[in-house]
């Protein structure tokens, strides 16, 4: 007879399971209440109340906090360079790290110290990214400035002039993720034909539509992750702005935790920054119900 | 010596040595929050500075900790503060004084002194009267200044010779200013090689310049006495946005879009730039960059000759044990006195705060072997408190932003000053409508 | 089906992604050329990759001795090692729990679970301080970890996998005499092997390089890790950026992580891909 430390002869099998299954969750359970679900209940309280610098007692304030939220300028240019970073950075990395994943896909040392040279940028932490992208695109002494600047006579302000600091920071992030995105295409690719893949990159004409109609449904699954993924990084990793441009200049790289960060931090707003990342937070949900509904149906193909 | 004259010699060696250890590990211990950069030259100084206390202090110790920037200064410290956690002393940002005060989480430093046997009525006098607006507040003192800047001009010598101007003769209004950049800028066909003039334009930085600006309009950018009032959309202020617009665009003298300040001091350097505006805090690392031969002057004035000061001051924190409280005093007494403010300024190139420092011997043959730093304490006659209000950073920012906008050719100054204004006040309602009467300022 | 893959087209495609891999790493070719360069403050070439000789050391010597990197070490090998540690464990429980056992609500628990993957920590900053503080942990590594311990990826991993697992090894097991945890342990866990190598790789990357979090948990300075000491070391207080030193510090932070990854690329690759993470 086996001895289950757990067994209580006692119960009946269904209520058995459950304990067991309850064991099992509650240390999971007890640090995800802690960490997630009592934070998330509290911020969405907080978003009811309101206290600023000077103020003791909170006040309530009903939706007030909503209301000016949503009346706030400064949120809706958040929003909308959100949505603009999330396609300047989603997609340009899942494109990239396909392209590499296809070309490097046999592991011989040659590809293998490529992939290394990709993957660098995703091991150090984005505060080093952040300051050495800092002098990368200092205008004419920077790196890039330098040596676009042997070419034509140009000396861009990437991170100073509102025009082209968002896309300046998005460069990092894709500079950052295309590598790590990569290894899961490389991965995927291990269970796709050798000669599709070679087939595709070689043939020309040919090959360009075999990928498309052949390979990439294959990677389909792949894709709907590592976009999840991108997404939800867009979304809640702003260290780059913290560290290189403060949401600067004049709000063009205020992305909607950099926001929250402000709203809480600069302006002492609590109520404020908590109907921020209660609106953050409802925008993550939608995002990850359709990602998980979408891995679920691929998952359902593939596995 | 007898046995028992040698065990009781013994046994007192020992019990002093006890007793000296128990002395030992019953130290206090503060924080010391302060902002400078890890790797620079003056957290090594100020390191150096830290230690010569806590060994001349056998029953404190002070444990400093670099935090950042100014910003990230005053972020840690606010988060140290609501974690229950509070620093004893923090070198802040001499603007953000006010937002602690506000708050309630600061001593008044009036309190200390009377309990040390100061007198709160006389501890200013010793120190420039620029500096007192930022270091008061409802008549108390709240902070002590320990290191002080003003915006300066650095003027790149052999420039100036080069295009018929006289160095010793810097440009002392806007006009001269203008005509001077316009000179000393060089083109190669469309591009420009070097700039005549050149200022930084980041956040913290451009918002002091532009009230420099101002000031030297003729204006100033908020009532002092008064932290929920500032003077955005006011002719001076337009004036000095409008003035900063035409030397990128109309002069074409300046650089457009926000510059580092890393950059600007680069640019000097390496001749890219013939005039700079920076803080006086950077005199030592220009002097030690500098490859050819430099010189400083007022910042130029259209109305008058006005500048806001900048640099840090010393507070001492609430919540700490009468302990605590004690040896921040003495840490506080210890870093603000004539010498050591003399030396740190010596050592950085931030002005000392303290006219007598500059009475000491060090400090007369210091400013004599360098001109340039009895200039930038010649500006102090022309300085004024620096923005200081409710929610400063917002406030700070929403004219930095503007002003941002306008060099990089996205707005006009007159829509620009209107909406800083509009957004200021609208940060600063919720102080005006309720938190003044409750507070009492 | 075979291709004929011509000899130009091969160095063709060579010569393209090892140019790409160039402009990528450049970055990094800076960052060593630059931390190797004596100081050229002032000067305009500071960007240039061509190194300078001889090399010097000065950078490094002066970015060791400035910041506590052997201490901000120390902090971070702790932090990533007890997050991974306590990961590991409710991890493997908890995706043992959904993929083998049934019981009401299943589905449920396991898509709030989920929610976790986006949930992260920097967002619900605030309120995650409050409870740090409250519990007492303010200041302290173990508040930098607590958030993490609960894991929706690597227990989303455990569950793949387990579920990947025929039960004829637990049959097995059960049939032996053994109890559930000596089964996970002994059992399941060994041949989930390259999931957990996996779930390890990115548990360390991350922790490794988190910044923001511990930025706001962290107060004193013997307590902070690379990232918060790399952070102090770059931000300037009225801007003079030693670009060298700030070189040589971030290749101090980063250099193990580089070490490491090249010494174990292979094993990283294959437990990406036998782990089925697609």
């Amino acid at each position: 007879m086996r001895s289950s430390s757990l067994a209580k002869p006692m119960l009946a099998a269904p209520t058995r399971r459950r304990l067991r299954a309850f064991l099992l969750l509650l240390p999971s359970l007890i640090f995800l209440g802690a960490f997630t679900y009592w934070p998330v209940a509290s911020v969405a309280v907080d978003s009811l109340f309101g206290r600023r610098l000077g103020e003791k007692v909170a006040t309530f304030a009903g939706l007030g906090n909503y209301l000016r939220l949503a009346a706030d300028p400064k949120f809706t240019t958040a929003v909308l360079n959100n949505l603009v970073y999330i396609a300047a950075t989603v997609l340009p990395a899942i494109v990239l790290a396909l392209g590499f994943a296809l070309l490097l896909q046999r592991s011989t040392r040659f590809t293998a110290t490529l992939r290394a040279l990709l993957f660098f940028p995703t091991i150090i932490p984005l505060v080093g990214a952040a300051a050495l992208w800092t002098f990368l695109f200092l205008p004419t002494v920077g790196l890039i400035d330098y040596y676009i600047g042997r070419l034509a006579p140009l000396s861009i302000n990437w991170l100073g002039n509102p025009d082209t600091a968002l896309a300046s920071i998005a460069m990092v992030t894709v500079w950052k993720n295309a590598g790590y995105y990569m290894l899961f295409y490389i991965a995927a690719l291990q269970a796709v034909p050798q000669d599709l893949i070679e087939a595709a990159l070689l043939d020309g004409a040919g090959g360009w539509q075999r990928l498309r109609h052949v390979v990439l449904p294959l990677l389909a699954p792949t894709t709907a992750f590592v976009a999840v993924i991108a997404v939800i990084q867009a979304i809640t990793t702003v260290d780059h702005v913290i560290v290189m441009t403060k949401g600067g200049p004049d709000d063009a790289t205020n992305l909607l935790l950099f926001y929250i960060f402000q709203t809480a931090t600069e302006l002492h707003d609590s109520g404020k920054a908590a109907a921020a990342t209660v609106a953050t937070l409802v925008a993550l949900f939608a995002v990850s119900t359709v990602g998980i509904r979408v891995l679920e149906r691929g998952g359902r193909h593939v596995g | 010596m007898t046995a028992l004259s040698r065990i009781t010699l013994t046994a007192v060696g020992v019990a002093t040595l006890l007793s000296a250890s128990v002395a030992a590990t019953a130290k206090t211990s503060i924080d010391f929050y302060f902002p400078v950069p890890v790797q620079g030259a003056l957290a090594r100084e100020m390191t150096r500075i830290v230690k010569e206390f806590n060994d001349a202090s056998p029953d404190i110790e002070v444990v400093p900790a670099y935090t950042g920037s100014y910003d990230e200064t005053r972020l840690k410290t606010q988060a140290a503060v609501e974690a229950g956690k509070p620093p004893a002393v923090t070198l802040m940002s001499a603007n953000f004084v006010q937002e602690f005060v506000i708050s309630g989480e600061i001593e008044a430093i009036d309190d200390l002194l009377t309990e040390n046997g100061g007198d709160p009525k006389t501890f200013l006098d010793d120190f420039w009267p620029a500096l007192r607006g930022n270091a008061t507040a409802s008549g108390k003192i709240y902070a002590i200044p320990f290191q002080n800047s003003t915006p300066l001009v650095y003027i790149n010598v052999d420039h100036f010779k080069e295009a018929g101007l006289d160095p010793a003769k810097p440009p002392a209004t806007w006009t001269e200013l203008a005509d001077a950049a316009k000179k000393l800028t060089k083109r190669d066909g469309d591009k420009i090689t070097r700039y005549g003039f050149e200022m930084p334009g980041s956040y913290d930085y451009l918002g002091w310049l532009t009230q420099a600006f101002t000031m030297s309009n003729g204006g100033q950018f908020f009532n002092v006495s008064a932290p929920g009032e500032v003077y955005y959309d006011q002719p001076s202020t337009r004036g000095a946005v409008q003035f900063l617009h035409d030397l990128v665009f109309t002069h074409k003298v300046m650089p457009e879009g926000v510059i580092d300040p890393n950059q600007t001091s680069s640019d000097f350097f390496a001749g890219k730039a013939s005039m700079v505006l920076l803080s006086t805090g950077s005199l030592s690392f220009i002097r030690n960059g500098a490859k050819s031969p430099y010189t400083v002057a007022f910042v130029p004035r259209n109305v008058r000759n006005a500048v806001p000061i900048g640099g840090a001051s010393l507070i001492v924190f609430k919540g700490i044990t009468p302990e605590q409280r004690k040896a921040a005093w003495k840490f506080v007494t210890y870093m603000t006195s004539a010498e050591t403010l003399g030396s740190w300024s010596r050592f950085t190139g931030y002005f000392a705060p303290r006219k007598s420092s500059y009475d000491l011997p060090e400090m007369k043959a210091f400013v004599a072997e360098h001109p340039d730093a009895l200039i930038a304490v010649k500006q102090l006659e022309f300085a004024q408190p620096w923005l200081s209000t409710y929610n400063v950073v917002a406030v700070r920012k929403a004219i930095e932003d503007q002003v941002q906008a306008v060099i990089s050719g996205k707005k006009q100054a007159d829509e620009a000053v209107r909406d800083a204004q509009k957004n200021a006040d609208e940060i600063l309602r919720p102080y005006n409508e309720k938190i003044a009467h409750v507070s009492g300022l | 089906m075979s291709v004929r893959a011509s000899p130009t087209a091969i160095v063709a495609g060579a010569g393209a992604i090892g140019a790409i891999a160039l402009l990528w790493s450049a970055p990094f070719l800076w960052m060593v050329v630059a931390s190797l360069r004596p100081d050229s403050a002032g000067s305009l070439d500071i960007a240039s990759l061509m190194p300078s000789w001889p090399p010097s050391w000065a950078n490094f010597r002066l970015a060791w001795e400035s910041a506590d990197f052997l201490l901000n070490y120390w902090n971070t090998l702790m932090v990533v090692a007890g997050t991974l540690t306590v990961q590991l464990v409710t991890m493997s429980l908890a995706g043992y729990a959904f993929a083998r056992l049934r019981f009401r609500g299943r589905d449920l628990i396991f898509y709030l679970f989920l929610l976790q993957l986006m949930i992260v920590p920097p967002v619900l900053i605030v309120p995650n301080l409050k409870t740090v503080t409250r519990l007492g942990i303010y200041d302290t590594l173990w508040g930098v970890m607590a958030p993490y311990w609960a894991s929706a990826f690597g227990t989303f991993l455990m569950r793949q996998t387990f579920l990947g697992i025929p039960r004829d090894f637990e049959d097995a097991a059960e049939i032996d005499g053994c109890t559930l945890l000596q089964t996970l342990r002994y059992v399941l866990l060994p041949l989930a092997k390259p999931a957990l190598i996996a779930f390890g790789i990115v548990s360390v990357v991350a922790h490794w390089n988190e910044f923001l979090w511990p930025l706001m948990v962290i107060d004193s300075p013997s307590h902070r890790t690379l990232t918060l000491g790399l952070a102090s070391f770059v931000s300037s207080g009225e801007g003079d950026a030693e670009w060298g030193l700030i070189a040589a510090g971030t290749l101090i932070v980063s250099l193990p992580l580089f070490a490491g990854f090249i010494a174990f690329q292979r094993q990283f690759i294959n437990s990406f891909v036998m782990s089925g993470i697609k």
